[in-house]
């Protein structure tokens, strides 16, 4: 019986056939893996122009980046030590869902924009402390509402930057360069 | 595969499909579906992506060893032990490790509560207080009645609420407290320092330097399971066992059941129970007639040969012994655990204890000493026999205690029943309890004022035996409090202000970390300590990051040997109480104790000997078992002089035919979800027998064993095809 198949399977028919369900399956695989790759919608499109513009410093919102690995995302009380002094807040349609998470004591779920995969261990304290701005790499937020990656964050845009950083100095470029340093 | 679709080609196209799947996944997140929740208030030195940590105590048991508690985002999420702290070096125990679920458990006592005695928890059932209103219950407690009418019933660990309620007693005349826990019943800690008091003139708990030793006998001491401070220990009898710089130390262990102690020993000598203290004396003789010279009064009047006759031990394995023992100059005896636990107990911790003065290793490395005494213990803090407790009931029963504070510990389940408490309580107007979890003693209190989880309190722990060192155990909250439960210390402090008169002026502390720091601010001129600081606040930070306060070197007391052979030591066997053909060894399980129960990580732990868990279990020689027509998981009734008790049979080979064993850890009948309504607790068969220095004589029963038929299954990590034969078609 198997004989059969596979003799009809190799008939130009069954060439065909065979090509178009391999491609359905290697159409349905890209777009499962595209999906992923998809981030969901943001809960409130917070606008990086509007606070830069009032001259708030990043790290008053995002201090972990001065001393951790992880800039941190603010926690509500912060936002709320503003907002609660501004009278729109009460009224603002785009303000809504933060009125309504201070009130009902349940945190808002944002939705990570810049990332980097698991096996990266990427620390903003020590980029922050060799003297790379914010917008070095997360690019200039007075222009985007939500914050925005201007480049993908891959490692031949990580390596090209170390490198430059380096520059003639073998030692630091021994060090920047190592694959432990970020993969570890 | 067909001639038209090599080998080769499959191996090709599967590579490129893998290539493929790498490349389209590998260089980028796994996925982007991803959201963060921050903090809605974000906490103190909370780094994001760092971990926090915290030196603490561990208050699982009394021992108090130094914990290090990792944090992530304001959550506890691993204890280990404090490196630097002296007691543990940085190991814990199970029990140690298994105190997040303390603090995440489920079942925790959340507000304070007003309630009806003898129901369960719940909204129904009681009236949730605020914490003002509590207070003031507190408050009137204190203050509405003579204070020769109010109690504290407090756990057994030397803390600082101790402390506080001595400060509090003394000031205005209320009872001192009283603290118990059912492992200093087990220990028979009271025994063990009135052995030490008629032998050396001097009372205490005495240290036994296992780790200097080259032979250790054990009668009865489960030393790595519970007894006095089982991480210390254990880490002693590695120190011993090691081989690398010196000789393998020997250890020998002499009890009727094999406990998981007596499994690690070379030899287990499993003698009669009741002739412990006969043994001891035999194996004191024989040793001084090996070495020579005149026979001290101690062993003089002991017989080998009835001696061998009365224990079931042959006299030619006494001489032996005795001659390992004579043979090294650092050999060490230790008294322990269901050995003193018997009518004649003192005679055995005596007995035992002047073993050592054959080797003469009193106050020498490998040898016997007084703890250190840690900074601010004061003699009269020692913990309550089982004969006090009882006295203590009897107060409580004539009424003449109205108001009983208890935190801490948990008297309806640790006592035996037949002592009854429970009943005792009717004739207190006012039950106040701390407890942290609906135990069974909680549930008959009128007021439930939850004390905060040890992982979220302030504190200190005087570590009163198991180091060489004096230390003052540090404890710090290592998270925020989750619910709404308060610092027992901060309450008593608002009572006792609300309270007026004496109350007001004896605890003039703002709140409980101000109490804390007036009592570590002497240790700031000590010297000697692992830090210095010039002011009270920069000294309690220290305080708090070390994990506490400890001195340098040894402060080990050497005992004085003068008079110990110079005595007349009891040889005579222990009565036992009962009519029954068995003996009976009450154990405590090593993981559950008194309170382990309630954490599902500790009852999934198998017991060492048995692999049992989630239930409690009767261990029976398998011999005798056959005899008596009982198969494995046969549930049979215990019966003792005091009650009854249910369980189903383990077939152990490591017991005497004529003992049974069972564990103490299980039967609760309340104590939250885990705990409640499992097992049988053995100390409802505990009759009132008392040992001379007046613990209880829990070993000191013999009890009858009726086969029901029924059959339960126990859960076990042994396989019982492994040990039974069961489906191998043999029999059983």
């Amino acid at each position: 019986m198997f004989k059969r198949l596979f003799d009809w399977l190799r008939q130009p028919l069954g060439l065909i056939a065979v090509g178009i369900v391999l491609l359905t399956v290697f159409s349905l695989a890209a777009y499962g893996i595209f999906l992923t790759q998809q981030s969901s919608a943001q809960p409130i499109q917070f606008p990086h122009r509007t606070h830069v513009g009032f001259g708030i410093q990043c790290l008053y919102c995002h201090p972990g980046a001065a001393r951790g690995p992880s800039a941190g995302i603010p926690s509500q009380a912060k936002c709320w030590g503003c907002h609660q002094q501004i009278a729109k807040t009460q009224t603002s349609a785009l303000l809504a869902p933060l009125k309504q998470a201070v009130e009902s004591g349940t945190p808002i779920q944002w939705v990570p924009v810049a990332m980097v995969p698991d096996f990266v261990q990427f620390n903003h304290r020590a980029h922050v402390a060799a003297g790379q701005n914010c917008e070095d790499c997360h690019g200039d937020m007075t222009l985007v509402t939500i914050a925005e990656n201007p480049q993908v964050f891959n490692m031949g845009w990580c390596l090209d930057c170390h490198r430059k950083a380096a520059g003639e100095d073998e030692a630091k470029l021994l060090k920047l360069a190592d694959c432990g340093t970020c993969h570890y | 595969m067909s001639e038209n679709f090599s080998r080769r080609d499959f191996l090709k196209l599967a590579g490129l499909g893998a290539a493929t799947t790498a490349v389209l996944t590998g260089c980028g997140p796994a996925s982007r579906f991803v959201r963060r929740e921050p903090y809605m208030q974000m906490p103190e030195y909370t780094y994001n992506g760092l971990s926090t940590y915290y030196a603490t105590t561990c208050r699982e048991c009394a021992a108090g060893c130094g914990l290090v508690v990792r944090t992530m985002q304001g959550r506890a999420i691993k204890t280990e032990g404090n490196t630097n702290h002296p007691l543990n070096l940085g190991k814990t125990c199970a029990r140690g490790q298994a105190t997040l679920q303390g603090l995440y458990n489920p079942d925790r006592v959340t507000d304070p509560i007003q309630k009806a005695r003898g129901t369960a928890l719940g909204r129904e059932s009681g009236n949730l207080l605020d914490w003002d209103a509590a207070i003031q219950v507190a408050a009137d407690a204190l203050g509405k009645h003579k204070p020769e009418e109010i109690a504290f019933l407090l756990g057994l660990a030397p803390d600082h609420l101790d402390d506080l309620v001595r400060e509090l007693a003394e000031a205005t005349g209320i009872n001192p407290p009283l603290r118990f826990g059912a492992l200093s019943m087990f220990e028979a800690r009271a025994t063990l320092s009135r052995a030490a008091e008629n032998l050396f003139g001097k009372s205490g708990i005495p240290y036994f330097d296992i780790g200097g030793a080259q032979v250790v006998f054990s009668f009865g001491a489960n030393f790595l399971e519970t007894w006095l401070s089982p991480v210390s220990y254990t880490r002693g009898f590695a120190q011993m066992r090691e081989a690398l710089s010196k000789r393998r130390g020997t250890f020998v262990q002499f009890e009727p059941r094999l406990s998981s102690t007596g499994a690690k020993a070379d030899e287990w000598i499993p003698i009669r129970p009741g002739t412990e203290a006969l043994v001891a004396l035999t194996i004191g003789r024989l040793a001084f007639e090996l070495i020579g010279g005149a026979l001290p009064r101690a062993f003089s009047d002991v017989d080998p040969m009835q001696a061998a006759a009365k224990s079931g031990v042959k006299l030619e394995t006494l001489q032996r012994l005795a001659a390992l023992f004579a043979g090294s100059p650092h050999s060490l005896a230790i008294p322990g655990g269901p050995a003193l636990g018997l009518k004649n107990g003192l005679s055995v911790a005596e007995a035992v204890l002047a073993l050592n003065a054959i080797p003469n290793n009193f106050g020498k490395p490998g040898g016997v000493f007084f703890s250190a005494p840690a900074p601010g213990q004061m003699e009269s803090s020692r913990a309550a026999s089982t004969r006090e407790m009882r006295d203590f009931i009897t107060k409580l029963a004539d009424g003449d205690i109205k108001v009983l504070f208890i935190h801490g510990v948990n008297p309806v389940f640790e006592l035996p029943a037949e002592m009854g408490f429970k009943d005792a309580l009717q004739n207190v107007e006012q039950v106040i309890s701390f407890a942290t979890f609906p135990d069974e003693t909680a549930l008959e209190a009128d007021f439930i004022l939850p004390d905060h989880h040890g992982l979220e309190s302030w504190g200190y722990q005087q570590v009163g035996t198991g180091t060489a060192q004096s230390v003052l155990s540090g404890a710090q909250p290592v998270v925020s409090p989750f619910y709404n439960t308060r610092a027992t210390v901060d309450v008593l402090l608002a009572a006792a202000k609300l309270a007026g008169g004496a109350f007001a002026q004896a605890l003039p502390y703002v709140d409980e970390v101000a109490f804390v720091q007036h009592r570590i601010a002497p240790l700031m001129r000590e010297s000697g300590g692992p830090f210095s600081a010039p002011e009270i606040g920069a000294f309690s930070a220290y305080f708090q990051q070390h994990g506490g306060w400890w001195k340098k070197g040894t402060d080990l007391l050497p005992p004085n040997p003068a008079d110990v052979l110079n005595r007349d030591l009891d040889q005579t066997e222990s009565e036992f109480v009962g009519e029954g053909e068995f003996f009976l060894v009450p154990f405590v399980s090593p993981t559950l104790a008194e309170a382990g129960a309630n954490k599902p990580w500790l009852q999934e732990l198998p017991d060492p000997t048995t692999t049992v868990m989630w239930n409690t279990w009767v261990e029976m020689n398998p011999a005798t078992a056959h005899d008596l027509h009982i198969e494995n998981e046969d549930v049979v009734v215990i019966t003792s002089e005091a009650g009854e008790v249910e369980a189903p049979v383990y077939l152990y080979p490591a017991i005497r035919p004529d003992t049974i064993a069972i564990p103490f850890g299980q039967g609760h009948s309340s104590y939250g979800r885990y705990a409640a309504g499992r097992g049988a607790n053995p100390a409802d068969l505990f009759g009132l027998h008392f040992n001379q220095a007046g613990d209880l004589a829990f070993a000191g029963m013999k009890v009858t064993v009726r086969k029901t038929d029924r059959k339960q299954a126990l859960s076990r990590m042994e396989s019982l095809m492994g040990v039974y034969g069961e489906g191998l078609g043999q029999e059983k």
